[in-house]
């Protein structure tokens, strides 16, 4: 079935759209992303979720207001303190609460202490002159605080200082977590639901709709009437009653609420569609011809009916592809997707309340990934379309 | 034609009752009197309020009188979530601000999408096609909130900022509607929604009058030495009318559903937002009725559609 | 050629279409405001950070939201001194403090003359009757009438006279008779009225000034039934037409014309340096309500609520956790001087607040009961200590409340009586001392976690409770206990609790009234679930000194037997805690003497408005 479609005269007029083709390769990379994150966790669950830094912390080049550079120091200065406090080095010191952003070993309690406290006061001072953010008077003492920070907590070196830049490269959320590492974590989330929403939903729309279509009678009526009703309930109040549903169950925290509630919503697409195909093919000869022959009929659906709708399979699995990750974003702002671990979706929608601050790391990681793929998968399910299905309206 | 449309009504009742069946069954699978006791309550208040409620009744029994209840247009259970008012108040209450905000966005994204899918298929393959194409690719390849959030941010309160005094309001809705008021409240968020619709509508319209491009009937009009424009919009448009009609039609009901986060953000007091809250505060009456409300609505556009496929294709009245 | 240019024009005009609609684009002022011409009038738009109250029947309201509308219409016997701190009462409806009988059972209060009922359809000529004692029993009988599907009994249960007998001797009759008599409650003459308590029990004052026991007038009532909550008639300082609430939406409260004499605080009650710093004091005596109308918006969202903010549409907002970097400098804990400079004041306000873990004292694994002895096995005591000493309250401060939160030991929260100085108490078994932690572990025999199956977790699955239950999960992690956390609805919580099926969760208590004896009462044995005692926490010694406080007053003697009964609950380590948020305002210029607090809503009549510096 699958060499067939390649050999097929669609395939080869989509090899030759050479956009489809990029498109084509954007998502083998995504995919790519996805796989090594999933397969070899360079970028583990735990990774996403820890602190790296200060919270809200622009990416690139770091902080560039004085404030905020202030904002960002007096976070180390905290962690300092602790630590010099409780005289619990390990943490601070291990790596553990911060990855390659270590507390200096050469320095005991005390002069950390004394260190926080140049810092803290020399702060102060600042934020206290007139329009500090944009004054240049205070740069020096900013500058001294910055030192400060790099003596407490030396600017990794080696891998590690790559390590560190790719964590910082995009700034950080809230929680101080790195928005980038967040961000490419959440591909692997936004392909496994789009992988597997697309697949069933294809996979058993279009089994169900050629079996009704290709059997007629009260199993056709059957499947008209369940997929009348599935899709005529509203979209939303489905998605929250089904949550509901798996709300405080043991699958509550994993994917499984996102799938089914996809699942049983996208299959409706590629049933009617297949159906609609299905009535078609059955008429044609080769098919009276198999009949005729003896074959019998579950034989000839499987052999020779449903592989022959594969072309509208895969558009619909491409728009699928796009709905799931879409409604993905949807559903973690209405509470009820991805509840541990990033995705888009919560980054986008935790990004409403920095947008107001004028800090757009956040949701321009987000969207701008997120836009590439679907823009891809938009393109690709258009040549698809035109190679296989041109009369489609 | 009436026993096709007969036809079409008996066939959608098992439909539509399954719907209910399905979400009555599903609002069940927790105890809704729980979530509606306050901060301190005993197990006999439960039972009280329950028996009260009639949800102690047997399912089938509760299945057959809120079907009734649906059947007779008449949600008198008074919300849970907000005592006093019934089902049937606050749908109506809703209905307005949701249309206020859906009806002008279908309007004008219909409007502008036919017109640029014209242009786009009249220059078929051709640099403005492209770019018009890309475009709609483009602008559907971003996420409804990411408009919703910078659409709010840049075009209400960064643009009232920069210009000194308020051109849209940054959320609500008027007391009273004049265009004045509608013109504050309601026009970002229907820009935002013709522009997030916008992308799917254009390449559908497009789409169509492709096809309609290669019919024969405008090769005959062209060798008979017609005008292109003429062609375009007397005879592609008229011929196009069945798929944009049937396109307007399926979004009809979403249209009376609102749009819940255009609503949620610029607090819109409409259906989808109505119902969203309901949701949250476990207002069983109001979830059921509107369900029920959405479902019928639903129901009763895909019959219009249906006949309306009839009435200009004889072929599928016998099908 | 000629084509093509007909062709644009009708596309340029199509999409010109709505850019000509816009036409006048000057002009500002709310949709339908601004009609009445004459006088300018003082209108406020202030904003509630959710989708607002449920029903203004005061007796059917719960929330804080139900509290902040009925505030508005209704009017309590007593009410919180508005710029005194610790909060103080006084009288409201009542010409003073009601007179107590030496045993401390009977109040005898008397109405202020000439209080009447809003101008309303339900009375006759529609002017508003003159408030007399018989209202004031009639409006707290309806708290008893379960068709009124009442949500507050709780607050007058078992405590005065014959109230418990009559709710249930008028439930179970056929008609509920409103006339019919209690024994504890007495009329005198129409302005004067006594009621006499079970016991003598402290909180009933506070009681006198909680919404839930607001004065109606009984004609609202039978005229507009169960429409009574959306069309109220109270004596409040406002009033509202039933078609301007847009539920889940919008209110506007007009001014009651015939809102009786009531002044703004004289200036030396003020208590905090910082409100006179603010001119909290200068409006002294100027009769109320200042405005005449009071809009309120429901935001379910932050981002508007605040954007309206900055745009000067609303007076004031309260400061969400993830906005405090925006507006504040974290260091200094002051207003950044985009803001300062605007002429935005700030106004912080520690609630009373009692959030913590709690474990079910029943639980198997976790609790440990015997009901036979009526003891506690010490090993399940062990592990609940080691599990409070491996939790970090300073770093759920840090994270999720920019470091803002009081972390403190016990229940009683920040301000009251029986609040540890600088929140640490004798008995102390608050993290994080992971090694004592895992000391304690040993003791309990599950060295490293060994042996110990993994605990469900419940928590609210709102907010970002989802984020709190990771970083709860990694720090308990590092002794070895695994939990699983439950993510559910609150409902759920609340129901999984009651029915005492959750041996670990996460829960807060708001106090009811200023007064730690509210917080002792979550130990309580006789309040186990479904009740307040939501820990199922049972020590007779404990429940006999709560018996006993409830009849004292405030002094030094109760304030050491609330940190003794304080230091037995701690050292039992029915819960993990505590802590309490501290809430940020800011304040628009043009919004003048707002003083925020979320005890008391009544504040509404106090505030002003300066137009001059309003967009």
């Amino acid at each position: 079935m699958v060499a067939r479609f390649f050999r097929s005269r669609g395939a080869r007029k989509f090899m030759a759209n050479r956009l489809a083709v990029a498109a084509f390769l954007v998502i083998a990379g995504y995919l790519l992303v996805a796989g090594l994150v999933w397969f070899t966790g360079i970028i583990t669950l735990e990774e996403t979720l820890g602190r790296i830094g200060a919270s809200y912390q622009p990416g690139l080049w770091g902080a560039q207001r004085s404030g905020k550079r202030i904002e960002d120091a007096t976070f180390w200065f905290e962690v300092a303190q602790n630590a010099a406090d409780r005289g619990d080095f390990e943490t601070a010191r291990g790596g553990v609460a911060f990855y390659e952003r270590r507390l200096t070993g050469e320095l005991d309690a005390d002069e950390i202490k004394a260190r926080v406290a140049r810092g803290i006061a020399l702060a102060k001072e600042v934020l206290v002159v007139e329009g500090f953010d944009e004054s240049a008077s205070v740069l020096p003492k900013v500058d001294e605080i910055d030192a400060i920070v790099v003596e407490l907590f030396p600017h990794p070196e080696g891998w590690d200082a790559f390590m560190y830049g790719a964590r910082h490269v995009l700034g950080t959320d809230r929680q101080g977590r790195s928005i980038s590492f967040r961000a490419i974590y959440s591909i692997k989330v936004a392909v496994q639901v789009g992988v597997v929403t697309a697949l069933f939903a294809v996979l058993f729309g279009s089994f169900v709709g050629a079996a009704a279509a290709f059997f007629g009678g009260w199993i056709d009526h059957a499947v008209i009437w369940l997929y009348s009703t599935f899709s005529s309930i509203p979209y939303l109040v489905l998605l929250s009653v089904l949550v509901y549903m798996f709300n405080d169950t043991s699958v509550d925290k994993t994917l499984i609420p996102l799938y089914v509630a996809f699942g049983l919503t996208f299959w409706v697409g590629p049933c009617r569609v297949i159906r609609g195909e299905t009535l078609k093919i059955k008429e044609l000869e080769y098919i009276q011809a198999a009949t005729a022959i003896g074959f019998s009929r579950t034989y000839i659906l499987i052999k020779h009916v449903i592989p022959n709708t594969a072309h509208l399979m895969f558009i619909n699995a491409s728009l699928l592809f796009i709905g799931a990750i879409k409604g993905e974003v949807i559903l973690s702002f209405l509470g009820l997707g991805v509840k541990s671990g990033p995705s888009w979706g919560i980054m986008i929608s935790q990004s409403k309340a920095e947008v107001v601050s004028g800090f757009f790391w956040q949701i321009g990681t987000a969207t701008v990934l997120m836009f590439v793929l679907v823009l891809a998968f938009n393109i690709l399910s258009d040549a698809l379309q035109d190679a296989f299905d041109p009369k489609h309206v | 034609m009436w026993v096709y449309i007969l036809r079409r009504i008996l066939y959608n009742i098992p439909v539509y009752l399954g719907i209910l069946l399905l979400v009555m069954l599903a609002l069940r699978t927790k105890d809704p009197v729980w979530a509606f006791l306050g901060k301190r309550k005993s197990v006999a208040d439960h039972d009280a309020l329950e028996h009260k409620l009639g949800l102690d009744r047997a399912f089938a029994v509760q299945y057959v009188l809120f079907v009734g209840d649906v059947v007779t247009l008449s949600f008198d259970q008074e919300s849970w979530g907000q005592p006093g008012k019934t089902a049937n108040e606050l749908l109506g209450d809703a209905i307005v601000p949701s249309l206020v905000i859906t009806a002008p966005a279908l309007l004008l994204s219909s409007l502008i999408s036919i017109c640029v899918g014209l242009i786009s298929s009249f220059y078929r393959g051709r640099t403005p096609d492209r770019v018009l194409v890309i475009l709609a690719v483009l602008g559907m390849s971003i996420s409804f909130l990411v408009y919703i959030i910078l659409g709010q941010y840049f075009g209400a309160f960064i643009l009232n900022d920069k210009v000194g005094h308020r051109i849209f309001a940054v959320e609500g809705y008027p007391d009273s509607l004049t265009p004045f008021t509608w013109w504050t409240y309601c026009m970002l968020p229907v820009a935002i929604s013709v522009i997030v619709t916008m992308g799917y509508d254009t390449r559908f319209y497009r789409a169509v009058m492709v096809e309609e491009g290669t019919r024969d009937y405008i090769t005959t009009a062209r060798a008979k030495g017609a005008s292109k424009s003429k062609i375009m919009f007397v005879h592609m448009l008229k011929n196009a009318m069945i798929p944009i009609i049937t396109r307007v039609m399926i979004t009809l009901p979403f249209l009376i559903g609102g749009s819940i986060l255009l609503e949620m953000y610029f607090g819109i007091p409409g259906m989808g937002r109505r119902l969203i809250l309901a949701i949250r505060d476990n207002d069983f009456p109001v979830i059921q009725a509107f369900t029920a409300v959405f479902a019928g609505l639903y129901i009763i556009t895909n019959i219009l559609t249906d006949v309306l496929y009839a009435l200009v294709d004889p072929r599928v009245r016998l099908s | 050629m000629r084509n093509r240019i007909s062709f644009f024009a009708l596309a340029a005009a199509i999409v010109a279409l709505p850019i000509g609609l816009a036409g006048c684009p000057n002009g500002g002022g709310e949709g339908g405001e601004g009609g009445g011409g004459g006088a300018a009038k003082k209108s406020i738009h202030l904003p509630m950070r959710t989708d607002g109250p449920k029903s203004l029947d005061p007796v059917q309201g719960s929330t804080v939201y139900d509290n902040r509308a009925c505030s508005m219409v209704y009017d309590t016997l007593l009410q919180y001194k508005y710029l005194v701190r610790p909060f103080t009462l006084e009288p409201n409806l009542v010409e003073a403090m009601p007179t107590v009988s030496a045993d401390g059972l009977t109040y005898t209060f008397k109405l202020k003359k000439g209080v009447r009922f809003h101008d309303d359809g339900c009375f006759p000529d529609g002017k508003g009757r003159e408030v007399v004692a018989g209202d004031v029993f009639y409006s707290w009988k309806r708290l008893a009438d379960e068709d009124n599907k009442p949500k507050s009994w709780w607050l007058v249960e078992d405590t005065i006279v014959g109230f418990d007998e009559f709710k249930a001797a008028q439930n179970a009759a056929e008609t509920f008779d409103y006339d019919a008599p209690v024994e504890g409650f007495k009329t005198i003459d129409d302005q004067t009225f006594s009621v006499t308590l079970k016991k003598p029990v402290v909180r009933f004052l506070w009681l006198m000034s909680m919404f839930q026991l607001s004065v109606v007038p009984h004609e609202a009532v039978e005229k507009y039934g169960n429409k009574f909550g959306r069309h109220p008639v109270g004596t409040g300082p406002f009033t509202m037409e039933e078609d301007a609430w847009v539920a889940g939406k919008s209110m506007v409260f007009q001014k009651n014309p015939t809102y009786r004499d009531d002044h703004y605080p004289s200036a030396d009650e003020i208590t905090d340096p910082k409100d006179r710093a603010r001119g909290l004091h200068e409006p002294a005596g100027t009769k109320l309500p200042i405005v005449d109308e009071v809009r309120f918006t429901m935001f379910v969202e932050d981002q508007p609520m605040w954007l309206q903010f900055e745009s000067r549409e609303i007076g004031y907002t309260q400061v969400p956790a993830e906005y405090f970097p925006q507006a504040f400098v974290k260091l200094t804990k002051q207003l950044k001087p985009e803001y300062a400079d605007k002429g935005v004041q700030f106004h912080s306000e520690m609630l009373l607040d009692f959030i913590f873990r709690g474990f079910n004292m029943e639980d198997e694994l976790l609790g440990g009961w015997d009901p036979e002895s009526r003891t506690y096995d010490p090993k399940k005591r062990k592990l609940r200590q080691a599990i409070s000493m491996a939790i970090s309250w300073e770093e759920f401060n840090t994270t999720f409340y920019n470091g803002l939160n009081v972390v403190y030991d016990g229940m009683i929260p920040p301000g009251l009586d029986g609040h540890p100085a600088d929140g640490k108490a004798g008995a102390s078994y608050r993290g994080p001392d992971i090694e004592r932690a895992k000391k304690l572990m040993v003791e309990a025999g599950y060295p490293n976690g060994e042996g110990l199956p993994t605990i469900d977790y419940y928590v609210n699955r709102g907010g970002n409770s989802p984020e709190q239950a990771e970083l709860f999960a990694r720090q308990l992690k590092k002794i070895g206990v695994e939990i699983n956390v439950k993510l559910v609805d609150f409902s759920t919580l609340i129901q999984t609790v009651d029915n005492k099926k959750a041996g670990f969760f996460s829960f807060a208590w708001s106090s009811d009234y200023p007064d730690g004896e509210n917080n002792l009462a979550l130990f309580y044995g006789p309040n186990e679930a479904p009740s307040a005692n939501h820990f199922n926490y049972k020590n007779d010694e404990y429940d006999k000194l709560y018996e006993k406080i409830l009849s004292m007053p405030s002094s030094p003697e109760r304030t050491k037997i609330y940190e003794q009964m304080r230091d037995m609950v701690l050292e039992d380590a029915p819960y993990c805690g505590s802590m309490g948020r501290e809430r940020f305002y800011i304040i628009n210029p043009w919004l003048k003497n707002f003083r925020p607090s979320e005890q008391f809503y009544t504040w509404v009549k106090y505030l002003d408005v300066d137009d001059s510096t309003r967009p």
